[in-house]
């Protein structure tokens, strides 16, 4: 899943490998960071996020001890978050979007529920009876529907809404979504069926869905041993069929089957929630219905929430705000002490050489070395080791079977200019004749600072830096591969959040042939072959040849510039109960959060 | 102005000895007058005297940078600034303001988190304000004039064609317009950063002359009318003289005075809207400017005053001493003011 906030600055690095173990190895829990006098934030590791299943969970959800009902909760996300565009289930995917949906609002096939005492997450059924039946090679899954379950309206949500959820997953127009990696990936037709809105299968029945009774079986193209973790998504969740659900009209108040339903939208400023009586907690193993209201607001000015969450007035009180500037970090941590909450998110920032036109691998290593990582972190506006702290593995932590190494001689990649000029004297380059030409996003001071720093760095380790200013998204220039200056640059980049703990959510959308957002254009056979593979080993043996295939990537081609993983720094207010990480994302944990009284 | 009115009554009241020999009675233009006038108000010199010190900052900027030894280059962030964040300080700088005392390497101190010496931006900042502010003043000046002569002087259809292209003009809001311009540019130019640079520079500086000229042309529009009806103008066209002449020695300099007072105010209202630009992040772009670093500074306002007060103290300086020298030069060439 790709991070909402834009790629300001990406950066790796070479911090002391405690604080890289820190941000990987505690195993969830509260463990406090740090022992500065005036208070500690609590860190909460990535633990496993979420590789636990129980498939015989049911609801009603265990009481959270001591919550009480009621009350308001308001949450600013401050910008660069922009939030939700559309409401509509079936393009989710992103942080802020997916943790609003999933939580609070649409239900889907599966869910995650977090352990109160450790805080790691686990998979348990929502929509369906259990997680999912499937055959020997994992080519045919089976959901069964729970009855008695109601849209806001009362009307009842039927197999067939499922169905036609699964067959919007596949557009590729207006509501094109993580359906794109999975449904057309792996899915019956894949690559033929465009979903109900498409001209040419408009009408058209889609095969690879069945329903006899409540029960729906799902057919596959391909071996798919990650469907309960995809069904998990809002986009695998019921969509009432006929006019009421066309997109876009639909995106802006859709039919809620969570504890919550829209009270008001404007895509990208505010969402407010209101309690949706029919909801049954019954059905529901994983979400809790404490809180009265949900205000949500986006885009909001940076400094103006952080004085906010600061200043413990009674509005503050009952706020959350997710995320905090790098200049407040002090005084934050001095005033908030345990509301200030360092969440891990299993996210990797990368810088991507192109791969054609930078083939010689010791020119891309010494981009590598040529980075300055902490410099471009501090100046980008991050906060050195908590937000960012210094990666090596493609994989962040919190993925099962994850295994960290160094990409180059078995070290880890730190800036070294002395390095890289060495390693472009082996590939035959003269110093300062190396053109790297990479865009930042120039109406963003804190872009330009980094930028500066980047270009500083790269002309100190033999590179003639090229960096070239963008307004807008770094996205739109990435993804575009008509667009000029994307053209132009031999270096791009992008930041990737794992949609479940598996390596088939990180390593085929990011370093298999033609997937669009392997920015770097990398291609290798071996690499291909080795990702069709891997889906079907039997189940225990994949995350360890994810993770195999991870390091062979790096070290053997070095694609692409690990700069680092990256944490949140989350602040609640002090009647809010209950305030929780959600480690498989890196937001607040929604379901489970009270106002005390 | 009541100052004004105490300074010179005693001087009035001083003059009762009766008018000497020695005083010749000399035919004054009324811009002489005008001038006497401005040299004896006091704010009005005082206000000159620093705009004329920015105008040297400006055309010297290089030239100090170089006599304080500071420059624009790059700092590696965390050798300049604290990158530990444990600490309080952090992305603060590791000498100097604001924790540390003054640091005769950078006096104003350098930028949180980037490094950047704040005198060398400052001072290439009031560079570039002025530089744009002025060029701004001179082409939307000289697109009004000619405009409002003409439209004034020919009257009909070109008055007509003229006065609507001025209200159309008026109906363009600059921000609006120059939102709506850079991403085009940006789009045009972005893989040629360096071209990208110049073309935004002077883009801005288009945007705010073309945007600027209406309110003088009216001016001019409605001064020429009347003017063109007087006898002396009468005399000019029946004896033959042609228009341009009679436009350029006849009319313009009995414009002079409104062209100043438009100049004089035209002047800070520029810098601010330059400034503001930058702020808002469609200003100039690889180049320093003093609502950059306003951008920057409003965060840090808390923890590191001294990076918010320098521009904006700069940017007041600049445009109060403009204004209260437009003020002057005003009231110094209205025959009206009382004084």
């Amino acid at each position: 899943m790709r991070l909402t906030k834009p790629l300001a600055v990406a950066a790796a690095g070479a911090l002391a490998m405690s604080l890289a173990a820190c941000g990987g190895g505690g195993n969830g829990g509260n463990g406090n960071g740090g022992n500065q006098p005036g208070g500690t934030p609590t860190y909460q590791g990535a633990g496993t996020a979420g590789s636990a299943k129980d498939a015989t969970a049911k609801g009603p959800a265990q009481p959270i001890p001591n919550a009480t009902s009621g009350g308001t909760v308001t949450v600013l996300y401050p910008s660069p978050d922009t939030g939700l565009a559309t409401l509509d289930p079936s393009p989710g995917w992103s942080v802020t979007g997916n943790a609003i949906e999933q939580d609070l609002v649409a239900r889907s096939l599966t869910t995650f529920r977090q352990d109160p005492k450790t805080g790691d997450m686990s998979l348990v059924p929502d929509l369906a009876t259990d997680l999912g039946q499937h055959n020997a090679d994992f080519t045919e899954w089976s959901f069964t529907l729970k009855s008695g379950i109601k849209y806001e309206n009362g009307k009842p949500v039927t197999p067939q809404d499922i169905k036609f959820g699964i067959e919007r997953s596949f557009d590729l127009g207006s509501l094109v979504g993580p359906g794109s990696q999975y449904s057309a990936a792996y899915f019956l037709d894949g690559d033929k069926y465009k979903g109900p809105y498409d001209k040419a299968t408009k009408g058209q029945d889609y095969k690879g869905v069945t329903i006899k009774g409540n029960k729906i079986t799902i057919k596959m193209s391909k071996p798919f041993p990650d469907m309960d973790y995809w069904g998990s998504f809002e986009a695998m969740g019921p969509i009432p069929q006929g006019n009421v659900s066309n997109p876009p009209k639909y995106g802006l108040h859709p039919w809620a089957t969570g504890p919550y339903k829209v009270q008001s939208f404007q895509p990208n400023q505010q969402l407010v929630l209101v309690k949706n009586n029919q909801w049954d907690p019954n059905t529901d193993p994983a979400r809790h219905q404490y809180v009265d209201k949900w205000i949500m607001k986006f885009d909001q000015d940076p400094e103006k929430t952080d004085q906010i969450a600061l200043s413990g007035n009674q509005a503050s009180q009952t706020t959350i705000t997710t995320s905090l500037l790098a200049q407040n970090y002090a005084d934050a941590k001095q005033k908030l002490g345990s509301r200030l909450v360092q969440g891990s998110q299993p996210c990797t920032y990368f810088n991507y050489p192109d791969y054609k036109k930078i083939s010689n691998i010791k020119i891309r290593q010494a981009l590598g070395y040529a980075y300055p990582y902490q410099d471009a972190w501090s100046a980008g506006g991050e906060i050195v080791g908590v937000t960012r702290v210094p990666g090596n593995a493609i994989l962040p932590p919190g993925m099962v079977g994850r295994k960290t190494y160094g990409p180059i001689d078995g070290q880890q990649v730190t800036y070294d200019p002395q390095k890289a000029k060495q390693l472009l004297k082996e590939a035959g380059v003269k110093p300062g004749t190396y053109k790297v030409s990479w865009v930042y996003k120039k109406d963003d001071p804190q872009g330009v600072n980094a930028m500066q720093q980047i270009s500083k760095a790269y002309k100190a380790s033999g590179f003639v830096p090229n960096p070239i200013g963008v307004t807008g998204s770094l996205y739109d220039t990435w993804t575009n591969p008509d667009d000029k200056v994307n053209k132009s640059l031999n270096l791009r980049g992008v930041a990737w959040c794992s949609d479940w703990p598996s390596g088939l959510t990180f390593i085929p959308p990011l370093f298999q042939s033609n997937q669009l957002y392997n920015t770097g254009y990398f291609s290798e056979k071996s690499v291909d072959n080795r990702i069709k593979q891997i889906p079907t080993l039997p189940l225990n043996q994949q995350p360890a040849a994810w993770s195999d295939l991870d390091k062979t990537i790096e070290t053997k081609f070095y694609p692409a510039i690990n700069t680092g993983y990256s944490n949140v720094m989350m602040t609640y207010g002090s009647k809010i109960g209950n305030f929780n990480n959600d480690p498989n994302y890196g937001a607040p944990n929604y379901r489970d959060i009270y106002v005390k009284k | 102005m009541s100052h004004q009115l105490e300074q010179l009554e005693p001087a009035l009241v001083d003059d009762e000895r009766p008018v000497s020999e020695d005083r010749e009675i000399a035919g004054k233009s009324p811009l002489q007058i005008a001038f006497g006038r401005l040299l004896r108000d006091k704010i009005a010199m005082a206000s000159l005297t620093v705009v004329i010190l920015f105008a040297l900052i400006a055309i010297f900027a290089p030239l100090l940078a170089h006599l304080f030894n500071v420059n624009l280059d790059t700092q590696s962030t965390c050798e300049v600034t604290d990158c530990n964040a444990a600490s309080y300080s952090y992305g603060l700088p590791l000498k100097g303001p604001p924790l540390h005392g003054f640091d005769p390497e950078h006096p104003f101190g350098i930028a949180p988190q980037n490094g950047v010496d704040n005198l060398a931006f400052w001072l290439y900042g009031a560079r570039n304000s002025l530089f744009i502010a002025t060029m701004a003043t001179i082409i939307s000046t000289f697109i009004g004039l000619t405009l409002g002569l003409i439209a004034g002087y020919a009257g009909g259809i070109v008055d007509r064609m003229i006065s609507f292209l001025t209200d159309l003009f008026l109906a363009v809001p600059y921000i609006l317009a120059a939102l709506s311009l850079a991403p085009i540019l940006d789009e045009r130019f972005a893989i040629h950063p360096a071209l990208q640079s110049k073309v935004t520079f002077w883009s801005l500086i288009g945007i705010l002359s073309v945007l600027g000229w209406m309110y003088l042309a009216r001016l001019m529009r409605g001064e020429v009318l009347s003017l063109r009806e007087r006898e002396y103008v009468e005399a000019a066209r029946l004896i033959g003289m042609p228009t341009r002449r009679i436009l350029v020695r006849e009319i313009l300099p009995n414009l002079v005075a409104p062209i100043v007072v438009a100049i004089s105010l035209g002047l800070p209202a520029y810098v601010t809207a330059e400034a503001g630009l930058a702020f808002l992040g469609i200003g100039i772009v690889g180049r320093p400017s003093w609502g950059q670093t306003i951008d920057a500074a409003t965060n840090w306002w808390q923890r590191y005053p001294l990076y918010l007060w320098e521009p904006v103290i700069g940017i007041v300086l600049l445009v109060v001493a403009l204004n209260l020298l437009g003020d002057s030069i005003r009231d110094a060439l209205d025959p009206k003011t009382r004084r």
